[in-house]
């Protein structure tokens, strides 16, 4: 089998891998709560969701979460009943749709402008000009001196 | 003679001293005098042994209770064993900040004897900028900002005692210390980087002869949090082991561009360019280190990590400003020599990877520093409370990890300059099918969700890389060397150690990255409440809760239950408890942990019957290949050993030219 081949049908099957793996699927009960705790803060901890947290009052909103699934609230409800209660604050992430979405955007931003930025500056490099006498020295030197860099 | 007098006395000693270092080495730097620069070289020795002996000192209050030191009184109880008296040194700022200066003496030490020697002129200017921050840190430990000798009269009988979370676990011992280390070692590159700007110089000797320091602050950096994210797992009982918490994000940000400064300088060596950007670099790591310093000590933002208050959070943006500004001023003004001619070069070579790799792991940084700062720019702005949390984090910061992992898999396998497609090809086909493997091995395993598998598929690719490597450098070398298989693979990595000691940080690397995600993605959880005799099943196991008992020390109080985890047969004991300090409102869960190659099993004990013991919740986890990201983290720190190794100088025998390969493969290059 030629290298060609192998690596188109190696990248053909490693996306339709992950296509399989992204497909929707009904989520269970107690994984929907489990995300929704997730993003909600633990108010008695330093910086834990809900989720994550051991402590009394995690465990007591995790309840309530659960409640609310069992009910069929919808996750937006869910969490707007949260943030009434104590605040955007109890949110862990801000909303994407929201002025202050903006931390949202910018480090996609920063990937584009980056990629964007070095993209301008690649090109087929000029042929290597022979080095000089004394270029040379310097190179033999350093390769003594050190390991050989690749 | 008390130690806070001797502690005390020496610090006060070793700041003129100080600054009578910078004055010396500038003068021994400018006039290329040699008596200033033996001057300037025995006030360094000088220096580094008054803060030890001030560090010892405090070390030796610790150990024999000296009540009469404040810090002392207020981190330490006669009831601390002696290990966590000992390691009390960091319990608190004004200890940190000297275990800081006291790194940092040493890194002056080093540079102003060692660095010397090799590189005179560049090495003192170097040794001229140290002596400056560091006479700023021996301000700050010798004034009320941070002092740590600042005494108590009358002395109390007993202290406070240390922070419960400091005295919990033996890793205390560890993590701190080495994200220390790391911090301050990055202070080598950046001094010798200002110094070649301030002379002048166009090329890159400073980064050849930082070139060590910089790999082994990185690494220690790397391995402190591998070990920060472990005191976590085992102390703080939530079952995970990052949370985005800003100390943690204040040491991984330098650590992300000093990961980007390690690989851009490899393209500055081999292509002569990117050396304005290198110098970015440097001054980005080591200012983002005083930042994070600044962010968690001057409780701006608050953290498990958060010590009091003190004068020492405008002193530290004060520091960092004149760093900031004195290194963009020295770059503007030294731009022109260090501009760029010509392309970098082809879209498909290892430089465009390197690049390419930069802007991820800026972004990376920028998107850490962006969501630990907006909630304080939010509230400063409107008032208005806001959260910014791991959902955020995970989900900005997991395509950019995946895109990295894609590229640490890409970038090795490309020449410099361009390849070309045969190239592309040869190098690719068997770690894309091996990435394939990793991906369907992933659904085989039941693991869901597009970032999950793609992971896995990633990781693979990586190690399939490194093998293929591995495996060409040896191919190559019992042909050039007629070496025996073991023979040449152990010279790969004694000869080539950097190229071959990065390959394994990347392998290192690679088990975290599936460390991370399996943990991740395949939690099972069972909570229960239960009375003794009672049991739980979880994962095809079963927890016995047998009984809860009180276990009464000197210094802490436990609730402790014990568990006997059947997994076929008797089953083995376990122990949950709640640990409860007198200096401290909240317990401290000790979670019990079985550990094994595949997967942990983590039993929190939740809450108990106050009254009469009669029941107990648990929380019980079972987390697949947690330990995986500890040994990758090991395997990081090998691999940096590796390439920080001197190589073996010793010349290779080449065997007749007629046994060398046609086609010369990679590795041997």
């Amino acid at each position: 089998v030629s290298p060609r081949v192998l690596v188109i049908a190696g990248a053909l099957a490693t996306a339709l891998a992950v296509t399989v793996a992204a497909l929707p699927r009904a989520e269970a009960p107690q994984d929907r709560v489990e995300r929704i705790a997730a993003e909600l803060r633990c108010p008695v901890c330093q910086g834990l969701s809900v989720a994550d947290s051991p402590s009394d009052t995690a465990r007591e909103m995790r309840a309530l979460v659960e409640q609310r699934v069992a009910e069929g609230r919808s996750d937006d409800e869910t969490r707007d009943e949260f943030r009434r209660a104590y605040g955007d604050w109890i949110l862990l992430a801000p909303p994407l749709v929201d002025p202050r979405g903006a931390v949202w955007l910018l480090p996609l931003a920063a990937v584009i402008a980056g990629a964007l930025f070095v993209a301008a500056r690649l090109g087929r490099a000029p042929p290597a000009t022979p080095p000089s006498a004394d270029q040379l020295r310097v190179l033999r030197e350093r390769a003594l001196a050190d390991e050989a860099i690749e | 003679m008390t130690w806070a007098d001797l502690g005390g006395g020496a610090l006060r000693a070793a700041l003129p001293l100080a600054i009578w270092g910078i004055v010396a080495s500038a003068y021994a730097a400018r006039e290329r005098d040699g008596r200033a620069l033996v001057s300037a070289r025995w006030s360094a020795l000088a220096v580094f042994a008054l803060v030890v002996v001030a560090s010892l000192s405090m070390v030796g209050a610790l150990l024999t209770h000296d009540f009469g030191i404040r810090y002392v009184a207020l981190n330490n109880a006669l009831e601390t064993p002696a290990y966590f008296s000992a390691i009390s040194l960091w319990a608190a700022l004004e200890g940190s900040i000297l275990l800081w200066t006291t790194v940092l003496a040493g890194a002056v030490a080093f540079v102003a004897w060692r660095g010397t020697r090799a590189l005179p002129r560049l090495a003192t200017t170097a040794a001229a900028i140290l002596f400056a921050m560091l006479s700023f840190f021996l301000l700050l430990v010798v004034t009320p900002a941070a002092d740590p000798f600042t005494r108590i009269d009358p002395a109390p009988l007993n202290g406070r005692g240390p922070n419960p979370l400091l005295q919990d676990h033996w890793l205390m011992g560890l993590h701190p210390p080495l994200l220390y280390l790391g911090y301050v070692l990055f202070a080598i590159p950046f001094a010798y980087a200002l110094a070649s700007l301030i002379l002048g110089e166009g090329g890159d000797r400073w980064i050849v002869a930082t070139r060590r320091s910089a790999l082994v602050a990185w690494a220690l950096l790397g391995v402190g949090i591998v070990a920060g994210a472990w005191w976590s797992y085992a102390v703080l009982g939530w079952g995970g082991y990052w949370a985005w918490d800003p100390v943690e994000n204040a040491a991984i940000m330098p650590w992300l561009v000093a990961t980007a400064y390690l690989h851009s300088v490899m393209v500055e060596e081999k292509r002569r360019m990117l050396r304005t950007w290198n110098v970015a670099l440097v001054v980005g790591a080591f200012a983002l280190t005083i930042l994070g310093t600044f962010l968690t000590r001057s409780g701006v933002v608050n953290s498990v990590h958060s010590f009091t208050q003190s004068a020492i959070g405008p002193l530290l943006l004060g520091y960092l400003t004149a760093i900031l500004a004195f290194s963009v001023g020295l770059l503007l003004w030294r731009a022109p020599r260090l501009a760029d001619r010509g392309p970098i070069g082809a879209p498909l070579s290892r430089e465009a990877v390197f690049l390419f790799q930069n802007v991820l792991f800026v972004a990376a940084t920028l998107t850490v520093l962006l969501g630990t700062l907006y909630p304080l720019a939010v509230e400063a702005v409107s008032g208005a409370q806001l959260s910014i949390g791991s959902p955020y984090f995970d989900r900005v910061e997991v395509p950019i990890a995946l895109a990295l992992l894609f590229l640490m898999g890409v970038g090795p396998q490309l020449p410099w300059h361009g390849a070309s497609r045969a190239t592309l090809e040869r190098q690719f086909a068997g770690p894309v099918v091996v990435a394939a493997a990793g991906a369907i091995a992933a659904l085989a395993t039941g693991l869901r969700g597009a970032a999950p598998v793609l992971g896995y598929a990633l990781a693979a690719f990586v190690v399939a890389t490194v093998v293929q490597e591995v495996l060409r450098g040896v191919r190559a070398r019992r042909a050039l060397h007629a070496e025996a298989a073991t023979v040449a693979f152990a010279n790969l990595f004694r000869r080539s150690g950097r190229r071959y000691g990065g390959y394994v940080v990347h392998v290192g690397i690679a088990l975290i990255a599936l460390a991370v995600v399996t943990s991740q993605a395949q939690v099972t959880q069972v909570e229960a409440t239960l009375a003794p005799g009672g049991s739980l099943e979880i994962g095809g196991r079963t927890l016995v809760f047998e009984r809860l008992r009180d276990v009464v020390e000197p210094r802490r109080t436990q609730v402790v239950a014990d568990l006997r985890l059947v997994d076929g047969g008797s089953g083995s004991p376990l122990t949950a408890a709640l640990t409860y300090y007198p200096n401290a409102t909240g317990a401290i869960g000790s979670p019990g942990i079985r550990s094994s190659a595949g997967e942990d099993v983590y039993a929190i004990l939740a809450a108990y019957d106050a009254r009469s013991r009669a029941w107990a919740t648990f929380q019980v986890k079972v987390i697949p290949l947690v330990s995986w990201l500890w040994i990758g983290g090991l395997v990081v720190g090998i691999g940096a050993l590796i390439a920080g190794l001197p190589p073996s100088r010793r010349r290779d025998a080449v065997v007749a030219p007629s046994t060398v390969p046609a086609s010369s493969p990679a590795g041997a290059q």
